[in-house]
C-alpha cells in the first residue's frame, strides 16, 4: 500500500479515538445521561407515590392492627441505580399518607437506633449489622420501647412496570414477617385522580377517570362562526367580500379516544344586499398530537372536509367564470339575483380544548372556481388549487 | 382529474396514521425504539380495564366474542443504563421469583418457617432477589423469617473455594451443623451459578440436605 495512503488510513482510524476521548465530549454525554436519568426518576416518583396510595388505601380498608400501634419505618429501597434523593421523596410521601390516614391504625416511630449499624460481640462472634436485623441487641440498648414492628418498603424497576415489595418485620428474635405485599404499576391508576388525603381504590380511580372520558360524550353539537377569504384574481372586476358563516353540527367521536371525529354540519351566510348563502359541510378530523385525546392538554386535529355552496345576491358574482355584464344588473334589478353553486374541499387544523373550545384555520380548495373572472388563487400547488383562507371558532355542547 | 389525485394523495393517509401505534419497527418507529417496549395479550375485557380510553368497552362493540388486545409499554429504564445481567434478571423478577418458590414450597412439609437469601454478585440485586422471594412465600401463606442464617468466617473461606455443586451442600450441611437452621426451618437460596448466565437458580436446605429445585 502506498505509505502516503496508509498513513491517511491510520489518521481516520484514530480521529475518532481522539474524539471519544475527548474530556468535552465525555462530559456532555455524561450531562445528557444525568438529564435522562432526572426525567426517568420524576417518573418513578409519581408511580412510587401511586402504589404507597394504593397501600395505604388497602390499609384503611383492611388494618393490619386492630389498636394504634407504633411502627418503625427501616428502610426504604429505590430500585437499582437510583439514589437516596429518591429515597427521602418516598419517604416523606409515606409519612404524609400515615399521618392523614389514622385508620390504618399506623403510628411511625422514631428509632434512629433501629436503622443504625451495631456491632454485636458474643460468643460466636462478632455481628456487624443494622439494629432491625438485631432485636436482641435493640433490646439490650433499650430502643424497642419505641416501637415492636417494623416496614420496609422496597422498589424496583421490573421491565415496564414500577413493582412495590412491602413488609412488616415483628422485632423479635426470630424476625418473622408478619404481612407482606406485592403491588405493581401495571395494574395501577393515574396519579392524577388521587389525593393524599382522599385516597380511592384503583377501581373507584378508573371509574372515576371512565365518568371524565364518559361525560365527555361521543356526539356533540358544534357551533362554528367562520370567515372565508377569497383570494382575488389580477385585474377582476368585482372582488369578493369575506363570507362570514355561521354553522351547526352533529360530531361524532369514532371511540373514546376521540383520535377519529367526523361531523356533518349546515351553515348560513348572510350580508345585507349582497348574499346569501347556505352551505352543507362533511369533515374527518384526526388527532394529530397523540393517539388520546387529554383531559388536561389542548388537543390538535387536522381535518378534511367537504362543502356543497350555494350563494344567492350580487358577490355571487365573483364565483361566475364570465364577466359580469348589463345583463347580470339588469336580473338583480328585476328581482331575479345572481346565484353561485360550487363544491368544495378544505385541508386544516383545529386546535380543541377540552371538547369545548375549538380554533381552526383552513385551505379551501373549489375546481369549479378554477375559471371564475375574479377569484385568484391563495395557494398554487399546481395539481391542487386553494381558494379561500378560512378561520372558525367553534363552541362544541 | 385534480379532485381525483387529491384523493389518491389523501386515501392512504388515514391508514398511514393509524400505524403510528403499530409497535412494529417501521416508518413511525425505530428499531432500537421497538426494543424499548414491552408486549403481552390481553383479553379485551381487562384492557379496558386498564386502558378505558383505547380500548372499547366489550358490550359496546356488541360482539359476542371477545378480541385480544395486544398492550404494549415502554420500559421505564432504556438499553445500557444498568448492566445488562442485571436488567435481565430484575425485568423477569416477579415472574421467576413466583416459580421458584411455588416449586420450592412443594418440596417442604407445611409448617416450616423459611429463611431465604439470594447469592449475587451485585449485593444491590442480590437483596432485591431475596425481598421478592421472601414476599412471595409470605402472600402465599408460608411463614417466613427475616433472618438469615450466618456462618463463621472459617466455614465461608473454605466454602468461598469451593465450586458451587459442592460449596452449598456443604454450607447446608454447616447450617445445621452450627444451630444456625434448626429442624423446623428450610432455608431457600436463589443464585446464579455462571457470572454470565441471567437465569436464576434456587435450592432449598432441610435438615441439614441440600436439594436443587432449577
Amino acid at each position: 500500500m502506498d505509505p502516503v495512503i496508509r498513513a491517511w488510513c491510520l489518521l481516520a482510524l484514530l480521529l475518532p479515538l481522539t474524539a471519544a476521548a475527548d474530556p468535552a465530549v465525555l462530559d456532555a454525554q455524561r450531562a445528557q445521561v444525568e438529564t435522562l436519568r432526572q426525567e426517568v426518576a420524576g417518573q418513578i416518583q409519581l408511580r412510587a407515590y401511586d402504589l404507597l396510595d394504593e397501600l395505604v388505601y388497602e390499609w384503611t380498608q383492611h388494618p393490619i392492627f386492630e389498636t394504634d400501634t407504633p411502627l418503625v419505618l427501616a428502610d426504604v429501597s429505590v430500585p437499582v441505580g437510583f439514589g437516596s434523593g429518591l429515597e427521602a421523596l418516598v419517604e416523606n410521601h409515606f409519612v404524609h399518607l400515615a399521618i392523614e390516614n389514622r385508620r390504618t391504625h399506623v403510628v411511625l416511630a422514631h428509632c434512629p437506633q433501629c436503622t443504625a449499624m451495631v456491632v454485636h460481640s458474643g460468643a460466636k462472634g462478632t455481628l456487624v449489622s443494622r439494629g432491625a436485623d438485631d432485636p436482641e441487641v435493640l433490646a439490650a440498648a433499650g430502643a424497642l420501647a419505641a416501637s415492636q414492628h417494623a416496614l420496609y418498603l422496597d422498589f424496583e424497576i421490573e421491565g415496564s412496570s414500577l413493582v412495590l415489595r412491602a413488609r412488616i418485620t415483628r422485632l423479635e428474635k426470630a424476625l418473622p414477617i408478619i404481612y407482606a405485599k406485592t403491588l405493581s404499576s401495571s395494574t395501577s391508576s393515574a396519579a392524577l385522580l388521587r389525593s393524599g388525603d382522599q385516597l380511592k381504590s384503583a377501581g373507584e380511580a378508573r371509574a372515576e377517570y371512565l365518568d371524565a372520558l364518559q361525560g365527555r360524550s361521543a356526539y356533540v353539537i358544534p357551533f362554528r362562526i367562520g370567515v372565508r377569504s377569497y383570494a382575488s384574481r389580477e385585474g377582476a372586476y368585482v372582488t369578493s367580500a369575506p363570507f362570514v358563516w355561521l354553522q351547526v353540527g352533529a360530531e361524532a367521536a369514532f371511540s373514546q379516544a376521540r383520535a377519529w371525529t367526523g361531523s356533518v354540519s349546515a351553515g348560513v351566510s348572510w350580508s345585507p344586499q349582497t348574499h346569501e348563502g347556505v352551505m352543507v359541510q362533511g369533515r374527518l378530523s384526526r388527532l394529530l398530537s397523540g393517539s388520546v385525546s387529554s383531559l388536561t392538554h389542548p388537543d390538535l386535529y387536522g381535518f378534511l372536509g367537504a362543502s356543497l355552496i350555494y350563494v344567492r345576491g350580487s358577490d355571487a358574482l365573483a364565483f361566475s367564470d364570465v364577466a359580469p355584464s348589463i345583463d347580470n344588473l339588469a336580473s338583480q334589478l328585476k328581482g331575479t339575483p345572481p346565484t353561485a353553486t360550487f363544491a368544495a374541499f378544505q385541508f386544516g387544523l383545529e386546535l380543541r380544548v377540552k371538547n369545548r373550545l375549538g380554533v381552526g384555520v383552513f385551505l379551501e380548495g373549489a375546481p369549479a372556481l378554477d375559471d371564475a373572472q375574479s377569484i385568484g388563487d391563495h395557494l398554487d400547488l399546481g395539481l391542487l388549487k386553494f381558494q379561500a383562507l378560512g378561520a372558525e371558532v367553534s363552541v362544541c355542547f | 382529474m385534480a379532485l381525483f389525485l387529491a384523493f389518491l394523495l389523501v386515501t392512504p393517509l388515514p391508514a398511514l396514521v393509524s400505524r403510528a401505534d403499530d409497535p412494529a419497527p417501521g416508518i413511525w418507529q425505530t428499531r432500537s425504539d421497538a426494543r424499548g417496549l414491552e408486549c403481552r395479550t390481553l383479553d379485551q375485557e381487562t384492557a379496558h380495564g386498564l386502558y378505558p380510553a383505547r380500548v372499547p368497552d366489550l358490550a359496546a362493540r356488541r360482539r359476542s366474542d371477545p378480541s385480544s388486545v395486544l398492550v404494549c409499554t415502554r420500559r421505564i429504564l432504556g438499553d445500557q443504563e444498568r448492566p445488562p445481567r442485571d436488567e435481565a434478571i430484575l425485568s423477569d423478577l416477579t415472574r421467576t421469583v413466583e416459580a421458584l418458590t411455588q416449586a420450592a414450597a412443594l418440596r417442604v412439609p407445611k409448617g416450616i418457617t423459611w429463611e431465604v437469601d439470594a447469592f449475587y454478585p451485585s449485593p444491590q440485586v442480590g437483596a432485591k432477589i431475596a425481598v421478592a422471594a421472601r414476599t412471595e412465600l409470605v402472600e402465599h401463606g408460608h411463614s417466613v423469617s427475616d433472618r438469615v442464617p450466618v456462618l463463621a468466617p472459617g466455614d465461608l473461606s473454605v466454602i468461598h473455594a469451593l465450586p458451587a455443586e459442592q460449596a452449598y451442600p456443604l454450607a447446608c450441611a454447616r447450617y445445621f451443623a452450627e444451630h444456625a437452621l434448626t429442624d423446623q426451618e428450610a432455608f431457600l437460596g436463589l443464585m446464579i451459578l455462571d457470572p454470565r448466565e441471567t437465569q436464576l437458580h434456587a435450592g432449598i436446605c432441610t435438615q441439614g440436605q441440600w436439594r436443587w429445585i432449577q
